[in-house]
């Protein structure tokens, strides 16, 4: 029981000043370490209580449970491997926030990319279905947001049908299923088809998910998806040319 | 004949009450006053360096703060700061950020300076040899001690403005270009002037001299 104390108050003692630092480099409140060794070098954090976000504190998000966390620690990693040093500082990405119930206006969302604060928030209980390609997704926006204008919109939309319009957001549809076709017509899902930015992250979240010969198989049977893949494919060497998906 | 007069209760208490008050005012003004009293002194000329050319001496108002240099680890960043400590920018400059027991940071030579401090610029004065870049590649634990270029918001935006951390801070590696740590003298800076509800600090410490050893 002693030692349980000692240990309580050595965390309550040291725990408000390792946040301190963490919000002085991401602004991000009740954030502490989960992982910081790693062989890439990004840093993990988690929401040890809830916190509210942006100029409006609409972004919200909750404190996850010791066991969701451990286990979704394990997934998240093995993904975000992928990556190396490099290639994470090209694009600017640095932390990773776990939490829990991750939301924007009230409307839930898998991940909150911001390239400035090189900080992705990602929420672990989202769709356990998705859950990995989700995490890729939410990269390509960190990329994206990083290199805006190497990822043209207008050329992007030439690839599709000239009667296809996307969506003025990607809140502002219904088209929000993230299944894979299993006939893609031009696109891998139904979010897909929301805003040409979404288009361009879904493509790469299959990229990088999908093996080489499902793509290579997808690119001989879709013409429209195997100039996306190419786009995409060009892009990202552009950016580094080292990467390979 | 004398005769000896026992001193009543109440008396032994104010006598008491005058010993224990001329106490604390003793030690108000000589001891708790001096807030170096406690801290050790170094004098380089004292002590063996393997390499006295990456030895800094940085005198604070509770002594010297002797400093080792990392060249290897940030070329540029090390070059950039033995220029400035050469050409003694840093003396009389104000230990303008202090978090206790965290951090210490000083090196604003365009607002920072004694008799020209700038309270609503301080922190974002330059040296007018322009920004370098980060250099945060390279392996480097900021325990307790560290010596780092303190930057803007942004990375490669390092120019004269130094931090030396009271506390081990691991998620600095990778985010502030290093420079060194401190050899001798962490003390000292811990008595560095701070405050308990702001950072930026008014009416702050200053750094006396900061030389190179050699």
């Amino acid at each position: 029981m002693k030692l349980f104390k000692a240990i309580l108050l050595l965390f309550i003692f040291i725990s408000p000043l390792k946040a301190n630092t963490i919000y002085n480099l991401i602004k991000i409140p009740n954030l502490e370490i989960y992982e910081i060794k790693t062989k890439n070098k990004l840093k993990y954090f988690f929401a040890a209580s809830s916190f509210r976000l942006g100029v409006k504190k609409n972004i919200v998000c909750l404190n996850p449970s010791k066991e969701d966390l451990d286990l979704k620690y394990k997934t998240i990693y093995k993904n975000l491997d992928k990556y190396s040093y490099s290639y994470l500082k090209k694009i600017n990405l640095k932390y990773i926030v776990l939490c829990e119930n991750l939301s924007i206006s009230g409307i839930n969302t898998a991940g909150i990319p911001d390239n400035v604060m090189k900080t992705l928030i990602l929420d672990i209980n989202f769709n356990e279905n998705f859950f990995e390609r989700v995490i890729h997704h939410e990269v390509f926006h960190i990329i994206n947001d990083q290199y805006n204008e190497l990822f043209e919109k207008t050329e992007w939309i030439k690839f599709n049908n000239s009667k296809f319009k996307y969506a003025e957001c990607s809140t502002c549809t219904e088209k929000l299923g993230l299944e894979t076709y299993k006939n893609t017509k031009g696109f891998f899902s139904e979010y897909s088809k929301s805003t040409a930015s979404e288009d361009m992250a879904e493509v790469y979240s299959h990229m990088i998910f999908l093996s080489q010969k499902d793509i290579n198989k997808i690119k001989k049977k879709d013409p429209v998806l195997n100039k996306k893949i190419s786009y995409i494919e060009n892009k990202i060497k552009e950016i580094d040319n080292s990467f390979t998906f | 004949m004398i005769k000896k007069i026992k001193p009543s209760k109440s008396e032994k208490i104010i006598l008491i009450f005058l010993i224990l008050l001329g106490s604390i005012t003793f030690g108000t003004f000589f001891i708790i006053k001096n807030k170096c009293l406690f801290v050790k002194k170094y004098d380089p000329k004292n002590i063996n360096f393997k390499n006295p050319t990456n030895i800094a001496v940085l005198n604070v108002p509770c002594g010297n703060v002797i400093i080792e240099l990392y060249p290897e680890i940030s070329p540029n960043g090390v070059n950039r700061f033995k220029k400035l400590i050469r050409s003694n920018a840093y003396d009389n400059v104000a230990f303008h950020r202090v978090i206790k027991d965290k951090l210490v940071q000083a090196g604003d030579l365009e607002f920072g300076k004694k008799g020209n401090l700038n309270y609503g610029k301080i922190g974002t004065g330059k040296s007018g040899l322009g920004t370098i870049k980060s250099e945060i590649d390279n392996v480097f634990n900021y325990t307790k001690g560290s010596v780092g270029l303190a930057r803007s918001f942004k990375n490669d935006t390092e120019d004269s403005q130094f931090f030396i951390i009271l506390q081990d801070e691991p998620l600095y590696e990778g985010e502030y270009t290093p420079l060194g740590k401190v050899l001798y003298g962490l003390k000292a800076l811990k008595k560095i002037k701070s405050q308990r509800h702001s950072e930026y600090i008014l009416r702050p410490d200053f750094i006396n001299s900061f030389k190179m050893l050699k």
